[in-house]
């Protein structure tokens, strides 16, 4: 939001200018505006790889009406929905990516533009128990769940997916709108904010609530599954464009579902290549977009989250931010199911399953195959690659191991063992008893686990020390 | 020919006083011909602002594309429509209040740090060749880029909004006094100085209120450029303030509260501008018309 501001919209202003008067009125060029956010790891599918790896240039339409046409891509990089909104409504975008809450607002705002409406075309990535969101406190503050930070300074970005994720969460606690001192603030305020200690806790959208805690000074204490609320990112297009070209956006969806293969079949060299091209850490990107990651890279639309969205709609009505607006009516998935039948995919297939790519492989230091991939743990070592392991205990142990030999260690992750969500194992809280070591994302939770198991919670390097003496305290 | 009738008026009342004073009438008609420049200025003004309120509602209802595009620019109607429903919504007002109160503090800051610095400055050769290089280089950065700095700097949001206010006005008014400065007549310099002038009265003769008129230049651009940054200064609150206002009304995509926010911006900075000229007035008298 920062960044783009004044010098950006001139800059964008003098260059449409200067396309326009040196284009000629006829139909020969046709301007594809793409408004991406590369740094919501969630949207990387739909924007920074399609642009990095020339995937749409692949699929553009080449021959009948489009023979003598040529493409002119422009690529605008947002940190933010709204902006994006704007740009699309400015027609200076025909195509834009954002978080569930400002797709909406985007529908909506679309609603009393007399030129063109806007229809959600595809999906980027989606986690159906609404983790991505989170909230993080700094990581020297007594606070350990959401009720420690009753009448504390929690900033959110209004509008945004982390706002509605916060809405929720303070519903299904029945706690009052005054139970936080609600203000908003965009992530790269946020953050400063955060670090200096100046708001109490931050919630965010993909990827600060993990990018913080692995900067170093913060600490999660609240992930979007417990508010149990589907949250994902999609696409959204100008229908004046659609309708003229939909080839076009057929082509864009192709190289979406392309960009999703890419992503799967080599997810360390896309979390690499993504931090390259985002800035945003390769841990960061693989504990959402990795196998068994926080997020899945779907394009299908699937009514799960087009329910989700008229939650969504509902939560902006009560604030007073909305008036009626259909989420269904809203949905045109006709580009998307082309796309899956000119690729000879099965989209309804695809729709029907909910399933993520998971970690597979074999056990190189308990020497077994990994059965449940939510129980496993993986060890990212830098010069040897990301390696698998069954379980906690075994991620840890080779942990260890390969500490002792005296490798470098990027990052390890571990499962929430209720939640299932993916965790960096420094960050974790283990409940260590019994031969047993489970990882928890919250403090309460392995406390309670603990009990239960007549063990102890451990910090993580108590607990590699604990699952090297074999899950005793 | 107003001139010819006072002057037929006056000697009359000054020989003999007036038993009964003037009319109503005359007391209208007198003080009329008095402002009538004053009043000219206010009539065309109004005139112009309808014009301009006129041309926008033409353009924004007929959403007229003459390679400047209204189609979406929300129309007179529509924002005050936000606006009535601004005035009624008591956080409007805090909104507005509070940021008057920043500019204030941002604003006085900055008179009071750069108006005796810029006349150091341009007093003492050595002061300003060690500090103008520092100022020249901190001078373009827009008051958006210092926001991360400025939450860093500071203990609280509040000061940290109020030191991007105080950078936005610090510099024109360092600049236009500086300027000021080095326009002081020499000759006058000379003049005090053989009369026997201490520097601290130079200072204070002959150096002030010659620059003066360049000062109030500064503190009228100043008091400009703090608005300005407000936008940038208030995404930093996250709560209040006709800034944050606009910025949140940005992130919700709500145009009408958008344009409600600039022009709420528009006619405070009006506002303080006037009461700056009108300080310059009565610290200048020699400079009334």
């Amino acid at each position: 939001m920062v960044r783009h501001l004044p010098t950006l919209s001139i800059a964008m202003s003098v260059t449409s200018l200067a396309l326009i008067l040196t284009q000629p009125a006829s139909a020969e060029t046709v301007t594809l505006g793409i408004g991406t956010q590369d740094t919501t790891s969630n949207t990387v599918t739909a924007g920074v790889v399609i642009r990095q790896l020339h995937l749409l240039e692949k699929y553009l339409p080449k021959d009948g009406k489009y023979a003598n046409v040529k493409f002119e891509l422009e690529w605008q990089n947002f940190t933010s929905g709204p902006p994006v909104t704007n740009a699309m409504m400015a027609n200076k975008l025909q195509i834009g990516m954002m978080g569930d809450y400002p797709l909406i607002v985007n529908g909506f705002t679309f609603d009393s533009n007399p030129e063109s409406k806007s229809r959600l075309i595809g999906v980027a990535a989606y986690s159906l128990a609404g983790s991505g969101n989170g909230i993080v406190v700094h990581k020297d503050s007594p606070y350990y769940e959401l009720a420690d930070l009753k009448g504390k300074l929690v900033s959110v970005p209004f509008g945004s997916a982390a706002h509605g994720m916060v809405l929720k969460a303070m519903q299904d606690r029945g706690y009052p709108a005054d139970f936080f001192q609600l203000v908003s603030q965009s992530p790269e305020v946020g953050s400063t904010n955060l670090q200096e200690k100046k708001i109490d806790a931050h919630a965010d959208f993909v990827p600060f609530a993990e990018l913080l805690p692995f900067r170093g000074f913060a600490r999660k204490i609240f992930d979007g599954v417990e508010t149990n609320l589907p949250t994902w990112h999609g696409i959204v297009v100008r229908t004046d464009f659609a309708e003229k070209y939909p080839e076009v956006v057929v082509a864009y969806m192709k190289a979406l579902i392309a960009a999703n293969q890419w992503l799967r079949d080599d997810p360390k060299l896309a979390a690499e290549k993504i931090q390259e091209w985002t800035g945003i850490n390769k841990e960061v990107v693989y504990i959402f977009l990795g196998p068994s990651g926080n997020m899945t890279t779907d394009p299908t639309i699937k009514p799960a989250l087009i329910d989700a969205a008229a939650t969504d709609v509902k939560v902006l009505q009560n604030l007073g931010r909305m008036k009626e607006f259909d989420p269904k009516k809203w949905v045109d998935d006709s580009y998307i199911r082309k796309a899956y039948a000119e690729m000879k995919l099965d989209y309804d297939a695809q729709l029907g399953s909910t399933k993520n790519y998971e970690i597979t492989g074999e056990d190189s230091f308990c020497k077994k195959p990994i059965a449940d991939p939510r129980k496993a743990g993986e060890v990212w070592v830098d010069d040897a690659g990301i390696m698998p392991f069954s379980s906690t205990a075994c991620t840890l142990g080779a942990y260890a191991d390969f500490k002792a030999k005296g490798k470098k260690i990027n990052v390890a992750y571990v499962f929430d063992t209720t939640r299932g969500i993916k965790l960096f194992a420094d960050q974790a809280f283990f409940a260590v008893g019994n031969g047993e070591v489970a990882p928890f994302l919250l403090k309460k939770d392995a406390e309670a686990y603990a009990a239960k198991i007549s063990g102890k919670v451990l910090g993580f390097d108590d607990a590699v020390k604990a699952a090297v003496g074999g899950g005793k305290t | 020919m107003p001139a010819t009738v006072i002057a037929e008026a006056d000697p009359a009342s000054a020989i003999t006083p007036p038993t009964t004073p003037p009319s109503f009438g005359t007391l209208a008609l007198r003080w009329y011909r008095l402002n009538r420049a004053g009043l000219r200025a206010i009539a065309i003004g109004i005139i112009s602002l309808a014009a301009f309120l006129l041309v926008w509602h033409m353009l924004t209802t007929y959403r007229v594309v003459f390679f400047v595009r209204f189609t979406n620019v929300p129309s007179p109607l529509a924002v005050y429509a936000s606006f009535t429903k601004a005035i009624h919504d008591p956080k409007f007002l805090l909104h507005v209040l509070l940021s008057c109160r920043r500019i204030f503090f941002g604003f006085s800051f900055a008179a009071i740090v750069a108006v005796p610095l810029g006349l150091i400055m341009g007093r003492f050769k050595l002061v300003h060749e060690i500090i103008f290089p520092v100022a020249e280089v901190l001078r373009p950065i827009p008051a958006i880029a210092w926001v991360p700095m400025a939450i860093m700097l500071w203990p609280t949001n509040e000061q940290s909004i109020v030191f991007i206010t105080f950078l936005g006005s610090f510099f024109p008014i360092l600049v236009n006094t500086l300027h000021g400065m080095s326009l002081v007549d020499p000759v006058l310099v000379r003049a005090a100085q053989c009369l026997g002038a201490r520097e601290r009265s130079i200072f204070r003769e002959v150096y002030f209120p010659a620059s003066l008129p360049h000062i109030f230049t500064g503190l009228t651009v100043g008091m400009g450029v703090a608005w300005v940054s407000l936008i940038a200064a208030e995404m930093i609150s996250g709560q209040y303030g006709i800034g944050y206002f606009t910025w949140e009304a940005y992130s919700l995509v709500q145009y009408p509260d958008i344009a409600l926010g600039m022009i709420a911006i528009g006619v405070l900075g009006l506002g303080s501008s006037l009461l700056i000229r009108g300080a310059g007035h009565l610290v200048m008298p020699w400079r009334l018309k």
